[in-house]
């Protein structure tokens, strides 16, 4: 990538995290430290090993909630919503590839949820050291994968939202996560419904990503260790499903008309 | 030796898609050919729905053509090295609200790899060009319409550009900003950039341009010099007469009386101008000018194109 590529794709993408900064995204972390603050409070009645899985548990819990809306709403917006308001206009005009705006778009938001997920691990922290407990690395064992399945939700996301309508494109994001999250049930949906074809549900269950794969949070929380291997596996799947969701979502955005 | 093509289009066409579920085509251009020159101001002229938003877009990359081929600045329009030599202004333009002008150019001057000096330097110096140097820092969805188009003057102004594209470039403008405008489209002239707009505002168009162009359903109806489009109508004449009420005058072949103050505009048949103006002076009248009625922009329009659309000369298309 040329160095005039690479600094017009980090201009839009340091624009598009002042836009979510400004345009108060980052407001979610007032109700995570809420329920972090809460969660500390009301536990303390607890026996000691539970109160701390209980913690981490929440605190992950909400990490991935507040990630996937912020992943579903803006992310269906970052494109639509420019197009819509017109402000892509004199950008495109510019020498500005239709690519380095896109996947700059990306990036943007993906910055965003970094520090958002980053923040929100240190309130964790935080509250498992207020609560006398210790602040435990082994946390980013749990918080990378979920972070790795924000990135994929924005692609799919924006995905969607280049090849239809912001409405359309918000149901068929928060559609595919449910699918993802329980796709188990989608392999297995001929034991309680024999009539389904099985070349579908093993379509469906091989061509949706499975969002389970990105969860080690009960094994953080009870302290079991995850494997390097284990991280590195779900790393090569998160980001192959990312790469394909952006890649037919710029095909879809290169070909596009702006009436 | 003849001056160099700033934009060259060949048989450009276009047409959109309408419907949902049975879609058809509705064309928008058909087959332009249109040549603007270095130097020149060009106006591009036509009533709503004629195809001046569609030719624009099409050239700045946001609409994919049919058919056709596009030069800028002798560059084929696949080679975006012409981009960086080019401003573009759209229609009614929505810049990001929760930014300020400064840091909305500021962002512009890195689409181009201007170093943060300069970026701040022609920051500085377009806001002030454009009157906005007072509400610099202040976010933009504070903006009146009017403010937010000089606004967008000046980020089409960022890289110094040789051929400015400006859409309805007087669009919300107070008497004021469109003076400005004027006095902007003139100075870039002047310095011998190229400036083609579109626009509704018939007088800007006779005042500012050098040739224009005037669509009709998508297709170049003429193109030239306005004295040239504009003809001279001269089986009538204008006669400006002071010294008398015309409001009871009676000749043959006076066709229009119109009060000008203390004087007196009247359109009258060539063949009965001698007659005319021996009843002015009978009414103790004086001549102050004899001339031949000059077609104007809207004369034209109203004759040529029959007030197509909303109106002659609306808004959108």
């Amino acid at each position: 990538m040329g160095r005039g590529r690479l600094s017009r794709l980090l201009a839009v993408a340091a624009n598009t995290f002042r836009e979510t900064v400004r345009e108060r995204v980052l407001y979610n972390l007032v109700f995570f430290a809420i329920l972090m603050t809460l969660s500390g409070l009301l536990l303390g009645q607890l026996s000691i090993r539970q109160d701390e899985k209980i913690i981490k548990d929440v605190g992950l819990a909400a990490m991935e909630f507040f990630g996937i809306l912020i992943a579903i709403f803006i992310g269906v917006g970052l494109v639509s919503k420019e197009v819509e308001r017109r402000s892509i206009y004199p950008l495109l005009a510019k020498p500005l590839g239709r690519g380095e705006f896109f996947l700059g778009k990306f990036l943007g938001l993906s910055f965003t949820l970094l520090v958002n997920v980053g923040l929100m691990t240190v309130g964790l922290g935080l509250t498992l050291l207020a609560t006398g407990r210790p602040a435990d690395p082994s946390l980013l064992d749990a918080v990378y994968p979920i972070y790795l399945g924000l990135l994929l939700v924005v692609a799919l996301a924006m995905m969607f939202s280049s090849i239809t309508s912001s409405a359309l494109a918000t149901v068929f994001t928060v559609g595919v996560v449910i699918a993802g999250r329980y796709s188990d049930v989608i392999r297995n949906m001929r034991e309680v419904a024999p009539g389904a074809p099985a070349w579908l549900t093993q379509l469906l269950y091989y061509a949706l990503p499975n969002f389970r794969h990105f969860d080690f949070k009960d094994r953080v929380a009870y302290g079991d260790p995850v494997p390097a291997a284990a991280l590195a596996w779900v790393t090569l799947y998160g980001l192959s499903y990312v790469a394909f969701a952006l890649v037919i979502g710029l095909l879809a955005f290169r070909a596009r008309d702006f009436q | 030796m003849e001056t160099p093509l700033v934009l060259k289009t060949v048989g450009l066409s276009k047409s959109y898609k309408v419907g949902h579920i049975w879609q058809r085509s509705r064309p928008a251009l058909h087959g332009l050919d249109l040549e603007v020159r270095r130097g020149e101001v060009f106006g591009y002229l036509g009533p709503n729905g004629s195809g001046k938003t569609t030719t624009l877009k099409l050239l700045m990359g946001l609409l994919h053509p049919d058919a056709g081929e596009i030069q800028v600045l002798g560059r084929p329009w696949s080679d975006p090295a012409w981009r960086h030599r080019v401003g573009y202004l759209p229609e009614h333009p929505y810049l990001y609200d929760y930014l300020t002008a400064q840091e909305y150019l500021d962002y512009v001057g890195r689409l181009f790899g201007m170093t943060a000096r300069d970026r701040a330097e022609r920051g500085r110096a377009l806001l002030e060009r454009v009157a906005l140097t007072r509400v610099a820092a202040v976010p933009m969805r504070r903006f009146s319409k009017g403010m937010l188009q000089r606004a967008g003057i000046a980020q089409a102004l960022v890289n110094d550009p040789e051929f400015l594209v400006l859409d309805e470039p007087m669009s919300g403008l107070d008497p004021v900003g469109r003076r400005l405008v004027r006095d902007l489209i003139l100075d870039l002239k002047a310095a011998g950039k190229t400036v083609l707009f579109s626009t509704h505002i018939l007088p800007d168009a006779e005042t500012l341009c050098d040739r224009v162009a005037v669509l009709r359903g998508g297709r170049l109806m003429d193109v030239g010099p306005l004295s040239q489009i504009l003809k001279l109508d001269v089986s009538h004449m204008e006669v400006l007469a002071a010294g008398l009420d015309a409001t009871s005058l009676e000749a043959p072949g006076l066709r229009l009386r119109q009060r000008l103050g203390e004087r007196w505009r009247l359109e009258v048949e060539e063949r009965s101008l001698g007659g005319v103006v021996r009843a002015v002076e009978a009414a103790g009248g004086r001549i102050l000018s004899v001339q031949p009625i000059r077609q104007s922009l809207e004369d034209y329009f109203l004759k040529e194109l029959g007030g197509e659309g909303s109106g002659p000369w609306g808004g959108e298309d």
